[in-house]
């Protein structure tokens, strides 16, 4: 080991000392916001990844839908099987509903899928909380499970649904009733939005409800693992008839996620001054040491060593504080992460506002999604910073002349 | 005849003290034959720390040279083989211990591996410290630190070892055994020695005595 590593190693790690006072705050500033770093860009990251999860397993990773109803199905579908890269598709009908079981009204989003397709592209049955979605026929729905709840139906309930049809015909001055459908099934999707307003039936009911016939409103496709979305979407709309289009869910989603991705580029930037703040610390330090060191800097000199030997003393001692206190931070953040719905259930029970938490931020859990290439950024600024932190220090060092040096009080 | 580790010639060095140029080496010659050792003697402020810091290459004199085994010295390539340093404050390295500041010399300059370590290690038991080996320096007295600073000199073999008042820091009867064993070991080890000292007595154990006056060393029978 060449001797100015080794001494910025023992400068910082003496022999005999097991917890140096210098070190460990300089290595503690690093570690704190590089675990603030990966805390936040992963539950950033979490946020986008449930919603990516949510939209996939619902929807599928692509959409094809048309500017009215997609009347000729079965050759749309014929076409987009035949696309390299998709896997299977699934017809919808989607529309709002008024439902009311008991007097209670509410006004859910309907969702009608093909039962014989709907489990080769959207996972539905993973969110089946009670019931089957092999009990779901043309005179049955599922439920979400906050919107069972707010209305008090059950597996087994019967509710009454209103379409946008119904009311058309009474507007002709038409006797209509409403279609009474028995709950069949909660679903609980683990999204506010969703779980709290959307009821599930056959694409039959669906149509039937909404007067399209065979029409359906869009087909949800699900794409090969490892596939890009946007280029199946974009070979796709190569492949479907005029007017009928496939939008992969980041199309559909991409001022959401610009702004998601925005917001975590800004919050990033902004803890990443927490890292530069700790630099400036470990610079401080450092030039402190210099001073404080200046008649051993001499005595280097006397001993054979070069000024960039001196000067990669101190430049090492900056980056062996940023190896460390990013390690430190890298583990404190991964801890955070692993305990941080245990902290917020905490805060949430001391404040009693777990209901309001659920209610803004649409997850029942604090999700997070570290991914690599957050990482990699956060290891290599933090470290880069701590080595920029310690050259300020360096070119001083290099600068003292050893007889100057060795003459200083 | 010995060969001579070290030859200056003609060496003058002067500092501006305001608008004042000081004179404080005018002509200097001296020549340090191997094993040889030369103590040089003078008032504070004649110079002696200036010439020392001239013939070890760490400050440069307005004129003259200085040549090493005949070469001319050129600073830090080789400072650290053919010189060792001993100086009045010790200057050992804190966080080091006595073993590890001993070993700093030779890792300065190569690799480290057991033969240096035993070699270290031979050398503080000669200095009487091998069972302090791993002690830190704040851990050790003045003579103790001072005896670990000549081990230090001694590490890496050099041909001339220039101490630099190496007892003024010290009570006398410690003083006196330092310069006994930097003595000793150099005789011991045919090491030339340069000493700087106010003290007469130390200088008077040295093969030859020089006295730096107004500028110029001049030879005291």
């Amino acid at each position: 080991m060449p001797w100015y590593l080794y001494l910025a190693l023992k400068q910082l790690f003496p022999t005999g000392r097991r917890f140096p006072f210098f070190t460990f705050i300089s290595v503690m500033g690093v570690a704190l916001g590089v675990a603030l770093l990966v805390v936040v860009t992963s539950v950033m990251g979490g946020f986008g990844y449930e919603i990516r999860r949510m939209i996939v397993d619902t929807e599928g990773e692509i959409q094809i839908k048309s500017s009215g109803f997609i009347t000729d199905s079965a050759e749309v579908l014929k076409k987009a099987k035949a696309v390299p890269g998709v896997v299977a598709a699934t017809p919808y009908a989607a529309g709002a509903v008024m439902i009311e079981y008991h007097g209670k009204p509410a006004y859910p989003g309907m969702r009608g899928l093909d039962l014989a397709t709907v489990e080769e592209v959207v996972q539905l049955s993973k969110y089946v909380r009670l019931g089957s979605l092999d009990d779901l026929d043309d005179d049955s729905v599922m439920l979400s499970s906050q919107l069972a709840r707010s209305i008090g139906a059950s597996l087994g309930s019967k509710i009454e649904v209103y379409s946008p049809l119904m009311i058309e015909r009474f507007k002709s001055d038409e006797i209509f009733m409403p279609r009474e459908v028995r709950v069949v099934g909660i679903v609980e999707i683990g999204h506010q939005q969703l779980d709290s307003s959307t009821v599930y039936c056959t694409i039959r009911l669906a149509q039937d409800l909404y007067g399209l016939g065979s029409s359906v409103h869009g087909i949800n496709v699900r794409v090969r693992e490892g596939q890009n979305e946007d280029a199946v979407a974009a070979r796709l709309n190569t492949a479907l008839p005029y007017g009928i289009r496939a939008f992969s869910w980041m199309d559909s989603f991409s001022d959401f996620l610009w702004v998601l991705q925005l917001e975590k580029n800004m919050i990033f930037f902004l803890l990443l001054f927490i890292v530069i703040v700790a630099g400036f610390s470990v610079a401080s330090s450092l030039l402190i040491s210099v001073v404080r060191k200046t008649r051993e800097i001499g005595l280097l000199g006397a001993l054979g060593g070069k000024s960039r030997q001196v000067a990669a003393c101190f430049c090492f001692q900056g980056l062996i504080i940023g190896i460390c206190g990013t390690a430190l931070g890298l583990g404190l953040g991964f801890v955070a992460l692993t305990f941080r719905n245990d902290f917020v259930l905490l805060v949430t029970k001391l404040t009693q506002r777990d209901e309001v938490l659920q209610r803004f931020y649409q997850f029942s859990q604090l999700p997070s999604h570290t991914a690599v290439n957050d990482i990699v950024l956060i290891v290599v600024s933090s470290v880069f910073i701590s080595m920029l932190a310690g050259l300020l220090p360096a070119w001083r060092a290099a600068r003292l002349k050893p007889v100057e040096a060795l003459r200083s009080e | 005849m010995s060969e001579p580790v070290l030859t200056a010639s003609a060496l003058r060095k002067t500092y501006l003290s305001g608008d004042r140029r000081i004179e404080v080496l005018s002509c200097v010659d001296m020549t340090v034959l191997a094993g040889e050792s030369v103590s040089i003697r003078g008032e504070s402020g004649s110079g002696k720390s200036t010439l020392l810091n001239l013939l070890a290459a760490l400050d440069a004199p307005d004129s003259g040279e200085v040549f090493w085994d005949g070469k001319p010295s050129i600073g830090t390539e080789v400072r650290g083989t053919y010189l060792g340093m001993v100086f009045q404050s010790f200057y050992l390295i804190p966080e080091l211990d006595a073993l590890q500041n001993v070993l700093m010399a030779r890792r300065m300059v190569g690799r480290v591996g057991s033969a240096e370590k035993a070699r270290a290690k031979e050398l503080l038991a000669k200095v009487g410290l091998v069972e302090r080996a791993h002690h830190l320096p704040s851990q050790l007295s003045g003579g103790e630190r001072q005896r670990v600073a000549v081990a230090r000199a001694l590490m890496n073999s050099p041909q001339l070892i220039l101490a630099d008042e190496p007892t003024g820091n010290l009570d006398e009867k410690t003083g006196d055994a330092v310069i006994e064993l930097l003595l000793g070991l150099c005789a011991e080890t045919k090491t030339a020695l340069i000493l700087v000292t106010h003290n007469a007595a130390h200088a008077a154990k040295t093969n030859r005595k020089t006295l730096l006056h107004e500028g110029k060393l001049h030879d005291v029978v």
